[in-house]
């Protein structure tokens, strides 16, 4: 099994800081954030040299809990000073992106460092709608049609148009074209049936986030019989999984943060009537069975425990989802607290990192 | 499609039909393999065009056809046609097989074609592609990327199905037609290759050849259509159609008005 380490850009926030998605901007220290970006730089090297396959960068926007709004401008950053390590963007917000300009930019990373990324496309969390003024109803279909231009745009030899639902261009030949043909390394992201379908379609990985074994296990399992369908089988590598893990030097350490953890409010809650009126417009669904957003709720745990317990865990998480990419942080996004968290990194990467590899 | 009117046009010998509606600059449309089918994106060309759909002989109720041997043949003998009807200059639209009809047509009077439309062209064909299947079932799958979405289809008597596909087998040549291909240069008319992004009768990754090979082509891709384009998104294949149609090369300047408030 390979592991991430998925960087939000730490931003420490003050504890009077209002908590509210969206978060005034007023409250942003300049100095703060600066911060926060070299320390993104020395927590990649610190990963790496635990051993740490890669290193997945987000897209969120309008507040401190993660602090990279542009995936590609956080892995330039990254992988700019910082050798080795594979950097996966997890990914560009298809549905609010032009996607002739997401293809281009993955195009130049992937040429800068050939090899060295790996990119997920994804409609993203429901209050990112709120972002760049997106329509709930629409957000899915833009996201396949968006996703669909990119692969195109990626692969396309010759200049040419798109007449979409949502996207039209009458000119398209991206330079640089990137060097993997027909195109880098490329997850669709999301538990969806749509998802599933995309990337069985289009001999794509999936990446699932953040929900228990048995819903991951549900999304996986539709994506491999999609991919039956289309002729073709998904290894180990072809599964990302973005999950919560907690994990102590004991058993009983990591159960009793557990126990703490129960009563955690979301950092930045959306107010509950816009949360509401949100999930009410949201269509989400997992492997094709309907189920509501999460709209402010903070994301469940997925691993717990100390070394040896969350060793048997992700075996059974490699037998039931079939992963063979866990991606975790360790502390919860919005946490500023890094030192923790570094702790943390290095207990998995001394105690559970070596005896995962084989899973 | 009420507004279509049907008609009958002698030429080489044949007695061709056809389907006509609207007014404005003549649009010429020579169908595919399996014959005229009149579609949404038909009576919506004809809201800005005079459409002549052709049944090209042999095809659907019409005599068997045993004397056409060749592709450049039908495209004589549909040049022939419309000049029965009086087409002096017209714009030319192929669909799949059609459009092969259509390149011969517009190679061997260019000074007749002012544009070319080539919808899923089968003109170039991947090395070994399998001729149109002939099960009503299995040609709806590759005709449509959601078969389920269309009306549908009348039933072909099986002895018109037999007799098409017989001149189909004769005339739609090889994958790669050297002696088109090395032609295709001396194109004049402006071209418009527009493929699905969802056909799996011709792989729209075919598309790039016919840009390689015609001097002034354009290539656009219907997103999440199948084979039958015009059936499957007629609104977006007649707006593109149209524009090029229209402004021939300049219809790569975008006219959208993206102003939200004055």
């Amino acid at each position: 099994m390979k592991v991430s380490f998925f960087e939000t850009g730490r931003y420490p926030v003050n504890s009077d800081a209002p908590r509210e998605w969206p978060v005034p901007s007023a409250a942003y220290d300049p100095e703060t954030g600066a911060k926060a970006y070299r320390a993104m730089v020395e927590r990649a090297r610190f990963v790496q040299k635990l051993g740490f396959d890669w290193i997945s960068l987000s897209e969120h926007h309008y507040s401190p809990r993660i602090l990279t709004p542009s995936p590609p401008l956080s892995a330039a950053h990254l992988a700019s000073q910082v050798d080795g390590i594979k950097i996966a963007l997890l990914g560009p917000i298809v549905p609010v992106s032009n996607p002739i300009r997401v293809a281009e930019e993955l195009a130049m990373l992937d040429t800068m460092q050939p090899g060295r990324f790996v990119f997920g496309l994804l409609r993203g969390t429901t209050n990112e709608y709120l972002s760049y003024d997106l329509n709930p109803k629409e957000a899915r279909e833009r996201t396949d049609e968006g996703m669909e231009l990119i692969l195109k745009a990626w692969a396309e030899p010759q200049p040419f148009g798109w007449q979409g639902r949502y996207f039209q261009y009458r000119t398209v030949s991206i330079w640089p074209r990137p060097p993997q043909s027909p195109r880098p390394e490329t997850y669709a992201l999301g538990v969806s049936a749509e998802a599933s379908e995309f990337a069985a379609r289009h001999h794509l990985g999936l990446g699932v986030s953040y929900g228990s074994f048995d819903l991951m296990a549900q999304a996986t399992g539709y994506y491999r019989e999609r991919c039956a369908e289309y002729g073709w089988e998904p290894g180990p590598d072809d599964i990302i999984y973005r999950c919560n893990m907690i994990l102590g030097e004991t058993d009983e350490e990591a159960d009793a943060a557990l126990e703490r953890r129960k009563s955690a409010q979301a950092p930045f809650p959306i107010a509950a009537n816009l949360a509401k009126a949100l999930i009410d417009q949201d269509r989400r669904n997992v492997g094709g069975a309907a189920r509501p957003a999460n709209v402010g709720r903070v994301l469940p745990i997925s691993f717990c425990g100390g070394p040896e317990r969350v060793i048997k865990q992700l075996r059974q998480a490699r037998e039931q989802i079939g992963v063979g990419v866990i991606d975790i942080s360790l502390t919860d996004p919005g946490s500023g607290d890094t030192g923790a968290m570094m702790e943390k990194l290095e207990l998995f990467g001394k105690k559970v990192l070596p005896h995962i590899r084989e899973v | 499609m009420g507004t279509f009117r049907e008609g009958f046009v002698e030429a080489d010998g044949f007695r061709i039909r056809y389907m006509e509606a609207g007014d404005g600059p003549a649009l010429a449309h020579l169908h595919g393999a399996g014959g005229l089918r009149l579609s949404p994106a038909h009576d919506l060309l004809a809201k800005q065009y005079r459409v002549v759909a052709f049944e090209m002989p042999g095809f659907g109720a019409s005599a068997e056809n045993t004397k056409t041997q060749s592709m450049p043949e039908l495209a004589a003998t549909m040049a022939a046609a419309a000049d029965q009807l009086g087409l002096d200059r017209f714009n030319l639209m192929g669909t799949s097989f059609g459009s092969k009809t259509a390149l011969w047509l517009a190679l061997q009077r260019p000074e007749r074609v002012l544009g070319l439309v080539l919808e899923s062209p089968a003109a170039i064909r991947p090395e070994g592609a399998a001729p149109p299947p002939s099960s009503p079932e299995e040609l709806a799958r590759r005709l449509y990327a959601y078969p389920e979405r269309q009306p549908p289809a009348p039933p072909v008597d099986p002895a018109i199905r037999a007799r098409t596909q017989k001149l189909v087998a004769r005339l739609r040549g090889p994958d790669r037609d050297r002696d088109l291909e090395t032609q295709l240069s001396q194109l004049k008319a402006p071209a418009l290759v527009v493929f699905g992004t969802r056909d799996t009768m011709i792989p729209p990754e075919m598309g790039h050849f016919y840009k390689e090979l015609i001097p002034n082509c354009h290539l656009i891709f219907v997103y999440d259509a199948g084979h039958a384009i015009d059936a499957e998104r007629p609104e977006a294949f007649v707006e593109v159609v149209g524009d090029f149609l229209e402004r021939h090369e300049a219809f790569v300047i975008s006219r959208t008005e993206t102003v939200i408030h004055p």
